[in-house]
């Protein structure tokens, strides 16, 4: 009985590991060579890499964070230029009605919180939120979905869908957000006024630590929640695996699924309120940046 | 952490993203929804000028309406008036005929009745002389008693 939990920990905590490692293609010290982190996939022996995830060090690349962030953005960008293509300026169609309208809301976002000239504002903020809702909503898909394919013989045993929950992204979207707001506090205050204003006035130094940390929390913030929830998807999907290990455990297949389906439920909440909150956080950074003070 | 060079890869990803929204997706879907705007705008204004156009229209036609039935009553009282005087002058025009036939038939009346009167005065006389010719059975000088004669037929 004891070996039997105990067997059921350390499969759990695998299952666990497993679905937190990402697909990662990188630069192995040992071998002087580029490759897949060792056992990660069985498509080709020469990709294999001698190295472990852990292994590897900065030059890796999480190949399925870049393969869906960059697969999502071609479809939810696609879709909105081809929608655009066929924009007509008469009677607008249901899809032309649907793409009008998020424009609308992001349009009335930016311009009702960013109040300067610049031209990128509205696009950044459109191209930001839609490109994080797109990730965020694979959050819904089933955490068994991505393995499952793989196991069912696309010989990629490791693959998370969810580009969120990989710090990469979400801080790769900060620094952008970071470089335009210093942009533009440099274009407003003077490159002198800018540094005045991050190291002497008023708290000296703490300016500068704030000023970093504020885009970092952007980035955290993000991908704090999105992981969390992921991470919660997890383990109620494991009370769904006792179902299969022990017949005793049957009981624990009804509060699975409510929970699945409560947490999905209130996770839709969060998926786009996270999205929207990026959105409006880079629109107001970007907007005290360009306004003097 | 997990912070790898991924970061990069999203970096240069999301800086495409923001340059394909900026230079292709944003713009045009700004323009589109600017002339729909615009085309609305116009369609709105058009409207309300048709209808004021219609409000006016609809003042004239009234208008015009009442113009046309006061017309026509002047017209019906003109025409009744008009008849009114015809039927007189055709009165008074047959008034006066009438007189006009009753006088000639009058004057014809008389002169019948003075040629009548003549014939019989001829007639008279021849019988008158006749008659006293056979009175007297014998004969009498026409000649001699025409003048008698003729005094009693002026005398008659």
């Amino acid at each position: 009985m004891a070996k039997e939990a105990a067997n059921n920990l350390v499969e759990t905590s695998d299952y666990i590991g497993h679905h937190l490692v990402n697909l990662t293609f990188g630069w192995c010290e040992k071998t002087s060579s580029w490759g897949f982190a060792h056992h990660q996939q069985d498509l080709s022996k020469s990709l294999d890499s001698a190295c472990e995830v852990s292994e590897m060090g900065f030059w890796a690349f999480h190949m399925d964070t870049i393969f869906m962030s960059v697969f999502l953005g071609v479809l939810v960008f696609g879709f909105f230029g081809l929608i655009n293509r066929s924009a007509k300026k008469g009677t607008p169609g249901k899809l032309q009605n649907f793409v009008e309208f998020v424009h609308e809301f992001i349009g009335s976002a930016v311009s009702s919180g960013y109040h300067g000239t610049s031209k990128i504002v509205a696009p950044l903020a459109f191209a930001s939120c839609l490109w994080i809702l797109s990730w965020n909503l694979m959050d819904l898909l089933p955490v068994e979905m991505a393995n499952f394919f793989g196991q069912a013989g696309s010989g990629i045993n490791y693959f998370k869908i969810l580009p969120t929950a990989d710090l990469n992204a979400p801080l790769a979207l900060a620094a952008v957000v970071m470089v335009l707001v210093t942009y533009f506090s440099i274009n407003t205050h003077g490159l002198g006024g800018f540094l005045k204003e991050l190291f002497i006035v008023p708290l000296g130094p703490l300016e500068f630590i704030s000023f970093v940390s504020k885009h970092v929390a952007l980035a955290l913030r993000l991908y704090g929640n999105l992981f969390a929830g992921e991470m919660i998807f997890i383990l109620i999907a494991i009370m769904f695996g006792q179902f299969f290990m022990s017949f005793s455990q049957t009981l624990w297949f009804l509060p699975g699924l409510i929970m699945n389906l409560a947490w999905a439920l209130f996770h839709i909440l969060i998926v786009a309120l996270q999205a929207y909150i990026f959105m409006m956080l880079t629109i107001a950074y970007l907007n005290l940046a360009s306004t003097k003070h | 952490m997990n912070i790898n060079a991924t970061f990069f890869a999203e970096l240069i990803a999301f800086c495409m993203f923001v340059f394909i929204t900026y230079r292709y997706i944003w713009p045009s879907m700004a323009s589109v929804l600017e002339e729909r705007r615009k085309e609305i705008d116009e369609g709105l204004q058009a409207a309300s000028e048709s209808k004021r156009q219609l409000e006016e229209a609809k003042e004239e036609s009234s208008r015009v309406i009442d113009a046309a039935k006061s017309e026509a009553s002047t017209l019906v009282n003109q025409a009744g008036s008009r008849a009114d005087q015809l039927i007189d002058e055709a009165k008074d025009q047959a008034t006066e005929e009438a007189k006009k036939i009753k006088e000639t038939a009058e004057s014809d009346i008389a002169q019948s009745t003075n040629k009548a009167k003549e014939t019989l005065k001829e007639e008279l006389s021849v019988l008158v002389v006749a008659g006293a010719s056979k009175i007297l059975n014998k004969e009498i000088d026409e000649s001699a008693n025409k003048e008698i004669v003729d005094q009693l037929i002026k005398e008659l």
